[in-house]
């Protein structure tokens, strides 16, 4: 039992130097959780900053997040090693937030259709005139598909090639968007002027 | 190399480029147990993936038993009806033996642990996969 435990402590310390790419193949050769526990471990913040920024809510978000990371380790064997794991993992992430967004329309058709007022949910209606940082009113201009793709590359740091992988988009189509979204938050802010978000 | 290409993308990032980048900063977020709650889960998980076929073959198993005991008997009692020289085979077929007969229950039986067999072998092999 001992030795289970010194054996897990040498394994952890080993696996923080190990890459991504090969925690990945750890993980699905020999359907390693520790491995894949590593890679929560190294990319949990990005991915939660991420749909934080999308959804409703933190609690919502970090659901989200964790229902990220079940797919992730359900489709892991899909990762070819293209690009980097944090873009396929926000990709993961994206999807997940499309198939949320998309469930709770359905339940609130179907709330509207047997005369239910459903509450508002916009980050804009839930939250206090106070609490609304630069970054929310920021994101409040542009629509979702804007801001997705905007807080995968100033965010997260993707390249265009990656954001396009990331939603399926030509990377041409992928710098229009940010074209526009640069627009819509000039022409709506004076960016210069600004708390972080 | 790639820092120099880094350094180059970074050069071609305009003053509005790193503002946005640090308007869109965000702090890091702390696991606090994030991760091992997400293992946990996942192990849960393909505990339960690899106990669903034994404990489903084991209740199907329960369940058939009586209806497969029947049919059992069922069959006996019919191949009692079939005459005997039908289930003899002929010695010219297997010259080696003299003359094979089935017995009544023999029949179904070896044709039930046939099945309960490949139904095994098909269940280990999903087990493993």
């Amino acid at each position: 039992m001992a030795c289970d435990g010194a054996w897990q402590i040498i394994q952890s310390a080993t696996l923080l130097e190990v890459e991504d790419q090969s925690l990945v193949t750890l993980a699905v050769a020999s359907q390693d959780t520790t491995a894949f526990g590593e890679l929560i471990r190294r990319h949990q913040s990005q991915v939660r900053n991420f749909l934080r920024k999308l959804a409703a809510d933190p609690v919502e978000a970090d659901d989200l997040s964790q229902e990220t990371f079940l797919h992730a380790w359900d489709k892991l064997q899909t990762y070819s090693g293209r690009g980097s794991f944090i873009g396929w993992l926000l990709k993961v992430a994206y999807t997940t937030f499309l198939q949320s967004k998309r469930k709770s329309k359905r339940y609130s058709e179907v709330l509207n259709e047997v005369g239910y007022v459903a509450e508002q949910q916009s980050r804009s209606y839930t939250q206090d005139a106070d609490e609304v940082s630069d970054l929310d009113k920021l994101l409040a201009v542009l629509t979702e598909d804007e801001r997705a793709i905007m807080v995968m590359s100033y965010a997260c740091g993707l390249s265009h090639r990656e954001i396009g992988d990331a939603t399926g988009l030509p990377v041409g189509t992928v710098k229009s968007i940010i074209f526009r979204g640069k627009d819509k938050i000039r022409t709506n802010f004076d960016i210069k002027d600004h708390k972080h978000g | 190399m790639t820092s120099k290409i880094i350094n180059m993308v970074e050069k071609l990032k305009d003053a509005e480029d790193r503002l946005l980048e640090s308007m869109f900063a965000a702090e890091p977020i702390a696991d606090d147990g994030f991760s091992q709650r997400i293992v946990t889960h996942i192990r849960r998980r393909i505990w339960v993936r690899r106990l669903a076929l034994p404990v489903a073959m084991l209740v199907g198993g329960l369940v058939a038993f009586k209806p497969a005991m029947q049919l059992v008997t069922v069959s006996s009692t019919l191949l009692g009806v079939v005459p005997r020289e039908f289930l003899e085979i002929p010695a010219s077929v297997l010259p080696q033996v003299e003359s094979v007969t089935f017995g009544m229950p023999l029949m179904p039986m070896i044709v039930l642990s046939a099945m309960v067999l490949v139904a095994g072998i098909l269940g280990t092999r999903l087990l493993n996969e």
